[in-house]
């Protein structure tokens, strides 16, 4: 039996404080993981070059390499082009179209990072959804579960996966092929669909829409003033309008009556569309006015403003061809995150008007101003679509009404295409070394001008890379002062000495899935695996099928709306917490019965 | 037209002055009156709504947040009165309870320890050392009371437009100034001022409502529109917005109503 030696005590000190930190997010996860590598050697319980040693793994050069190469697809609009073909065969009905673009989304997802792939789905779904009028959340949810099951396809499918070979060699374990895992991804993604397909109906929201239906009459005012934005009406203040009262400002009516003017005309000939908060309004004014039918007629009645039978003024300038609402969802990743709508300024950058906010299922409307904006929150935009154009780089939204067409380098097409079965035939004819082979990749398509070096830079996400680089001492710290096996032979201890092996990979998978759902992915990943080959060594388990169980299983992230894939589709789907818990819940389960089942029948 | 709060310990004449005030402005006075229209609207005893604003809050208090809620049906009753204005309250806290609003001329008086101690021998027939203690203890009381529920000290003249030591300028005296200031500019309540007084008693009434469903709910109004901000569980949230629906047909003046949960970041998966 391992002895409790001061190091340990220290290790177990430093794994709790992760834990506890990621829990209650006083600092953001890669903050923790920065943390983790500066106090670990300083406590020496890693060399100071161990510290460091995650920025030249093999996991952290992958993830760069993965994540240039699925932006430099991104550029292409090769991916955009698989959409019309696969919608093609899907055909009409609800289940097919699950069915072909979960399949899509899944392979897409297993050489990018799921997240990723979930973006670039979002608007071909919504306009799936719109032309052949099937709800969204009866799409999204699906199609979010497969991107996130597709990552279990390879071995750069998701960041656990990739990590998962540098965390083997401490062990001097052999590490796994790119499609080593293969087969049970194939059969997770396979369960997922057919999940959907056959239970989705039940388990999905939507579906239900005669509850709705139901709710009372006397409770219909309030849903009208709460589910619904209402529409544009076009109004006139009179010619006495301002004699004996005090100004009227444009905010002032948005306060008052949660109404947007969204263009003015004064006269003589002065037209302003998306005209200032401040601006006061004059006699004789048009107006165009986004609000419910209620607020309107409660504002014409209170402030004297007439109602327009007929569009007049605005009627070409705001017409559907030039003007219209999109709803833009919050990208991952944007620069909008943990900014109120004040400090985002949308309409003084980009001349829009929010008119309200969908989140958790809810929709809000009053003072917006005030809404700190989080990944997935999808905001109703009104604008000129010239205007609303601006907004479609992606940087900061992700519009699920695309509004003509994209800036991408469609000619580059077949070159992003070319370097990425480059790669890949580096991984599997010549097996060279993962991060080499995908670096050859993405360099290949800098060097052939799919994307700028900058625009690659500027794709990686240095929360991640950090997070990665900054939790690896704190496995090879798990591992190097004996706490994993310390853990390991307590908990086994406990058990009772033998375990069958088949209860083991089960426990493990339910506590990987535990510690996903609670700490980030990669947290989950550092802090079990050395845990778990220790345990699978003294239990006389196979240690690199417990690893991968890990590595598999903190993808089983359904459950809660945590997972940014989740975040992101929460929004646009109208999705509530419960959601996810029914849908997602069940599919969890499912995850670790299939996982298991397969690692037991073809992997042992 | 304007709305005075009189706020006093023990034998400052504060109730003297009050209705000096009252009479002399043509107002109404109020202070038990609030109490009664609370424990008649939300069926609680008044002598459970008196140890709510007089005590501070006990442990059990603290767990159940059961002082908050008694707080928030008398903060309701007295809005209720404040909004039609031209009233003078000298009932306890009336400072802390409409201290959102800027025009409510908000007077602390003040009297000497000495005067007090006398008044408390006469009526309690008491020799001067217990009756020292008396009022002590009872200004303590009142001090943790304010620090606890609100986290601002009573003896903290910045709460305050106007002190008043009663022992030198005396009931008459301060009937006088109290008036002249309640006719300043900065104490009318103009229909703009109406509006905000109007608005905080509608949150206050959509608060008292929901209390029993979630003790830290929070609401807000602007011009009729209100918000309601809670921190607990999708479960109970649902609950919450099944409760609007009915509100908004009980409680008038309520234009719109939103329901804002607990914000749920996502993790930091990579």
């Amino acid at each position: 039996m391992e002895q409790l030696t001061t190091e340990i005590i220290l290790v177990l000190c430093m794994i709790c404080l992760a834990i506890f930190l990621f829990i209650v997010e006083w600092v953001r996860v890669d903050v923790v993981a920065i943390l983790m590598m500066v106090i670990l050697p300083l406590l020496h319980l890693v060399t100071p070059k161990e510290a460091f040693v995650g920025f030249s793994s093999n996991a952290v050069i992958s993830i760069i390499a993965v994540i240039i190469i699925g932006a430099g697809l991104d550029k292409t609009g090769i991916i955009n082009r698989l959409v019309t073909p696969v919608l093609k065969i899907a055909g009409n009905s609800s289940s097919r179209i699950v069915i072909a673009i979960s399949l899509t989304v899944a392979g897409i997802s297993s050489f990018m990072q799921n997240i990723g792939a979930a973006a670039l789905f979002l608007p071909a779904i919504q306009r799936v959804s719109k032309r052949l009028k099937i709800p969204l959340s009866q799409l999204l949810m699906p199609i979010g579960f497969s991107a996130i099951l597709g990552g279990t396809l390879t071995l750069v499918g998701c960041s656990p996966l990739i990590l998962l070979n540098d965390l083997l060699a401490a062990f001097n374990l052999p590490p796994f092929q790119l499609f080593d895992v293969t087969p049970i991804g194939f059969f997770l993604v396979l369960s997922g669909i057919a999940y959907f397909v056959i239970f989705g109906r039940f388990v999905l929201p939507g579906a239900t829409s005669q509850q709705e239906e139901q709710l009372s009459e006397d409770t219909k005012d309030l849903d009208d003033s709460y589910a619904d934005v209402g529409k544009l009406h076009e109004l006139r203040t009179p010619d006495n309008f301002t004699h004996y009262r005090e100004p009227l400002t444009i905010e002032e009516l948005r306060i008052k009556y949660l109404v947007h003017v969204v263009a003015l005309s004064e006269p003589p000939h002065l037209t302003i569309s998306n005209p200032s908060p401040e601006k006061e309004i004059r006699d004789n004014t048009d107006l165009a006015v986004y609000g419910t039918e209620k607020n309107i007629n409660r504002m014409a009645e209170e402030e004297e403003i007439i109602i327009k039978e007929t569009w007049e003024t605005f009627k070409e300038t705001l017409s559907e061809e030039s003007a219209g609402t999109v709803e833009a969802v919050v990208a991952p990743r944007s620069e909008l995150t943990g900014k109120n709508l004040r400090e985002t300024n949308l309409h003084d950058r980009f001349g829009v008007t929010p008119l309200a906010i969908y989140r958790h299922g809810r929709m809000l409307k009053m003072d917006l101003a005030d809404v700190t904006l989080g990944v997935g929150d999808a905001i109703l935009l009104h604008g000129t679509w010239k205007r609303l154009k601006a907004l479609q780089d992606g940087r900061f939204f992700i519009l699920t009404t695309p509004i003509d067409v994209e800036e991408t380098k469609p000619e580059k097409a077949l070159f992003a295409a070319l370097w990425l079965t480059v790669a890949l035939v580096m991984i599997l004819v010549f097996k060279i070394q993962l991060s080499v082979c995908l670096m050859t990749g993405a360099l290949g398509m800098i060097l052939t001008r799919v994307l700028t070096i900058d625009e690659a830079y500027q794709s990686v996400d240095w929360r991640t890379i950090f997070l990665l680089a900054g939790l690896i001492p704190l496995g090879i710290a798990t591992e190097k002062t004996g706490t994993a096996a310390w853990i390991a032979h307590q908990v086994l201890g406990a058990l009772g000495g033998s375990v069958p092996t088949i209860v083991l990979l089960t426990v493990i998978g339910i506590l990987s899935t535990i510690f996903t759902l609670v700490i980030s992915n990669v947290g989950a990943t550092v802090l079990l695996v050395p845990l778990v080959v220790n345990m699978a060594l003294a239990a006389g388990t196979d240690p690199r099928m417990a690893a991968l169980i890990v590595g598999l299983a903190t993808s089983n992230s359904f459950m809660l709306p945590t997972h940014q894939v989740n975040a992101l589709y929460m929004g646009p789907g109208h999705y509530r917490s419960v959601d996810f818990m029914k849908a997602g819940g069940i599919l969890s389960i499912i995850f670790i019965i299939v996982m298991i089942t397969t690692i037991y029948l073809f992997y042992l | 037209m304007a709305v005075i709060t009189i706020s006093r310990g023990s034998y400052s004449k504060g109730k003297e002055v009050a209705e000096g005030v009252a009479s002399k402005l043509g107002y109404m006075c109020i202070s038990r009156e609030v109490l009664l229209e609370a424990s008649d609207h939300f069926n609680i005893p008044e002598i459970k709504l008196v140890r709510a604003i007089h005590d501070a809050p006990s442990i059990l208090d603290r767990v159940t947040h059961g002082k908050e809620a008694y707080i928030a049906y008398i903060q309701s009753a007295l809005l209720e009165f404040a909004k039609k204005g031209e009233i003078v309250y000298h009932g306890l806290a009336g400072h802390i309870l409409l201290r959102e609003i800027p025009q409510v001329l908000k007077v602390r008086i003040i009297a000497n320890l000495d005067s007090r101690v006398v008044a408390e021998m006469e009526r309690e027939k008491t020799i001067k050392k217990e009756a020292r203690s008396l009022i002590l203890k009872d200004d303590q009381e009142r001090r943790k009371w304010t620090k606890r529920l609100y986290g601002v000290d009573p003896w903290d003249a910045s709460l305050y437009d106007l002190l008043i030591c009663i022992d030198k300028i005396k009931v008459h005296g301060a009937i006088d100034i109290i008036c002249q200031a309640a006719s300043y500019e900065a104490f009318k309540i103009t229909k703009k001022n109406q509006q905000q007084l109007s608005d905080l008693a509608l949150a206050c009434q959509v608060k008292s409502k929901l209390l029993d469903l979630d003790s830290k709910v929070a609401v807000t109004a602007e011009f009729g529109n209100v918000i309601v901000r809670t921190k607990t569980d999708d479960r109970k949230a649902r609950k919450l917005e099944e409760n609007l629906r009915v509100l908004v047909k009980e409680i008038e003046g309520i234009h719109n109503i939103e329901l804002r949960t607990r914000e749920m970041r996502p993790s930091a998966d990579a």
